[in-house]
């Protein structure tokens, strides 16, 4: 049992903060418990949710992609010009999932075969791919998707949204992905050492490429995700958004070091920053003051271990030294 | 490939260097080359962009960018990142105006409270990374959120306008000297005042010695934590001004004030040639990177293309730079190996 709990720590944390941040909400306002409300509001966070978890084993190889968003855009864009084209969606499924798919794989082939640091490569194509989304979305952008492509963002499965339970459906086969698969082993294997796994025969660069490649492509399903609720697309989707999506990733548990974390920190990371932005609107806070309160998650969560770690140290130290040094604060 | 490797051979014979030395001279001068093949491509495209109005426009652009390329460079050289330069420079640019604009008397001294602001916000992040160490990534990660959050929530959706700056930062932002814009001047005395003490003072030999082997610099007794935090101070010192000039430029200020410039930043720097593993590169790189980007935006304005053209161009130069840097990185090492090699044999 306790080693459960040792074992679970960070998420057992993550839910603490969960109950805490619903009981501050649910305080502000006594609509934030009404579970229809509870599942509308959990719809706005499925996009990031998606990202987050195309990002989840990219971060476990130790690698990062920052070009997530503008491939969200250019999803989203793709799906919207198929759509008012008369292509139906289930062929353009798989021809936008291919194309994203494509867009991240070139970064895993720049970070894996040719050896650079990912933050600068997808620093590049970040700018790059957005500027792929402008071309794409023209200057207005797309609008007057057909209701088939809508049906993601309207529909509802015995009362949950569709797009709600299509994120718990991604959160469980992340888990299987990365929990009892060879790629999954592999990636948790190249994050503690690459060099370790390439003794090891593990295809170090093809698992790289695939990662990516599935990153891209969760990317361009939030696309259609964003293109169902907004009912438009244009290429400037979701700028900005990869900072929210990145401290989703790391706030759940996934070392940025690589080589740790589990899927199910990421889905109660971006559960416990949708509660906390659902509150915060509530209760009025506007959105930039917002990232106050999401920043300070984010270093309280990775640094506290740590500060903790010191002060004890520092008081022990200044126990033992007591007689020598008279004390000390 | 054979015309590669043998003008790699001649560039370097050139440089008069061996190996490592040489391919990071080459490596800065194919900066130049860029810049100087940029320069002729958008001439012949447009006449109009090789003028003397145009160059002015140019580097007044690129001032700023090249300030907190400065900053974010001594960070970057310690092998780590500050992502929340952007915000730094809103925080400071708003708050500091908003008090000056309260208090009057406090007008001519709004430098001083920007250095006082840019050194606490800049020895926090250092703080995260070297004392608690949190990734630089996710820790400056997070203070972009919090200082970019501090400003919004002070600013509560209000503006300073620019009657209320002080009046002589605005008369510097719009004053002339020799034909270039003040804020040329300020931005090349910042880059020689850095690269002076990157160069002259042990604190600057320290960061790059820091930035090309942690470990060795430990071994060598310097104090990493004392490095970093003193990297973070000097970055948020100069995101500080750079924030106080933006404003100053702006005019009407609100909380947004520089919000996503840090990846222009940052891109300015990894095309300018300072390595984003740390230890090597330089300001004046840096400073070169920042006018590489302020001339492709200003030529592809120019030639009225589309956002997609300035985008594509721009990520293919950050691309191709860290390409150039990998190779740059494995002759550096390649050539640090074969002298310890010959060392031992000797």
């Amino acid at each position: 049992m306790t080693r459960l709990l040792r074992t679970y720590a960070s998420e057992l944390l993550l839910v603490v903060l969960i109950v805490l941040a619903g009981l501050w909400s649910s305080a502000l306002s006594p609509y934030f418990l009404d579970p229809d409300n509870l599942l509308k509001s959990a719809q706005f966070f499925v996009i990031f949710e998606l990202m987050a978890f195309g990002l989840f084993p990219i971060v476990v190889l130790g690698e990062i992609d920052i070009s997530l968003a503008s491939t969200l855009a250019i999803g989203s864009v793709m799906f919207a010009s198929l759509s008012i084209s008369g292509v139906p969606l289930i062929a353009a499924l798989p021809i936008v999932l291919a194309a994203t798919a494509g867009l991240g794989a070139i970064n895993g082939i720049l970070v894996g075969y040719a050896g650079l640091p990912s933050l600068a490569v997808t620093l590049g194509t970040m700018g790059a791919y957005r500027g792929l989304a402008y071309l794409l979305g023209g200057d207005a952008g797309v609008v007057g998707i057909t209701p088939e492509y809508l049906l993601l963002g309207s529909s509802r499965i015995v009362m949950v949204p569709a797009s709600v339970v299509l994120a718990l459906v991604v959160a469980g086969a992340f888990a299987v992905l990365m929990g009892w698969t060879a790629f999954g082993r592999y990636s948790y294997a190249i994050g503690s050492s690459p060099r370790a796994a390439r003794m090891a025969a593990v295809p170090v660069n093809r698992v790289r490429v695939m990662a990516y490649a599935l990153g891209g492509a969760m990317a361009g399903l939030a696309g259609l995700v964003w293109v169902s609720q907004y009912q438009s697309a244009r290429g400037d989707n979701a700028d900005g958004s990869i900072l929210f999506v990145v401290t989703a990733v790391v706030l759940g548990g996934i070392s940025i070091k690589g080589g740790s974390g589990r899927a199910i920190g990421v889905l109660l990371a971006t559960v416990l920053l949708g509660t906390i932005q659902t509150g915060m609107r509530l209760a009025n806070v506007p959105g930039t003051s917002q990232a106050l309160v999401v920043g300070a998650l984010l270093i309280g969560s990775v640094g506290l271990p740590r500060a903790v770690s010191l002060l004890r140290q520092r008081f022990s130290s200044s126990s033992l030294s007591f007689g020598a040094q008279g004390g000390g604060a | 490939m054979r015309t590669a490797a043998g003008l790699a051979h001649a560039l370097r014979e050139l440089g008069g260097l061996s190996g490592g030395a040489g391919a990071l001279r080459i490596r800065f001068i194919g900066v130049i080359v860029f810049q100087f093949l940029l320069i002729v491509v958008f001439t012949a495209l447009a006449p109009r962009f090789l003028t003397w109005d145009n160059a002015q426009s140019i580097l007044f652009t690129a001032a700023i960018l090249a300030i907190a390329a400065c900053g974010q460079t001594l960070v970057v050289l310690t092998g780590n990142l500050d992502l929340s330069v952007g915000s730094i420079m809103g925080l400071t640019g708003y708050i500091v105006f908003s008090i000056a604009s309260q208090a009057p008397g406090l007008q001519p001294f709004v430098i001083v409270i920007a250095i006082v602001f840019g050194v606490a916000l800049g020895a926090f992040n250092g703080f995260l990374v070297a004392v608690l160490e949190i990734p630089s990534i996710v820790a400056t990660l997070g203070t972009l959120s919090i200082y970019r959050g501090l400003v919004s929530f002070y600013a509560n959706a209000t503006e300073v306008t620019s009657g209320e700056l002080p009046r002589w930062m605005r008369t510097l932002a719009e004053t002339s000297w020799l034909g270039l814009s003040s804020y040329v001047w300020i931005a090349l005395v910042t880059v020689l005042i850095v690269g002076g003490m990157l160069r002259m003072l042990p604190w600057g030999r320290q960061i790059y010695a820091y930035g090309s082997n942690p470990r060795a610099a430990h071994f060598y007794g310097l104090n990493s934590t004392r490095i970093v935090i003193g990297a973070y101070i000097g970055a948020g010192l100069i995101a500080a001004i750079a924030g106080l000039l933006l404003g100053a430029q702006v005019g009407n200020i609100n909380s947004l004030l520089a919000s996503g410039i840090e990846l222009s930043v940052l891109a300015a720097v990894v095309i300018g040639g300072v390595s984003i593993w740390g230890g090597t590169g330089s300001v004046y790189g840096a400073v070169i990177g920042a006018i590489v980007l302020a001339t492709i935006n200003n030529g592809l304005v120019l030639l009225q293309v589309q956002e997609f053209y300035r985008l594509v161009l721009q990520g293919g130069a950050i691309v191709a730079a860290v390409a150039v840097d990998a190779v740059v990185q494995k002759r550096v090492q390649s050539a640090t190996t074969r002298r310890r090699i010959m060392g031992v044999e000797a």
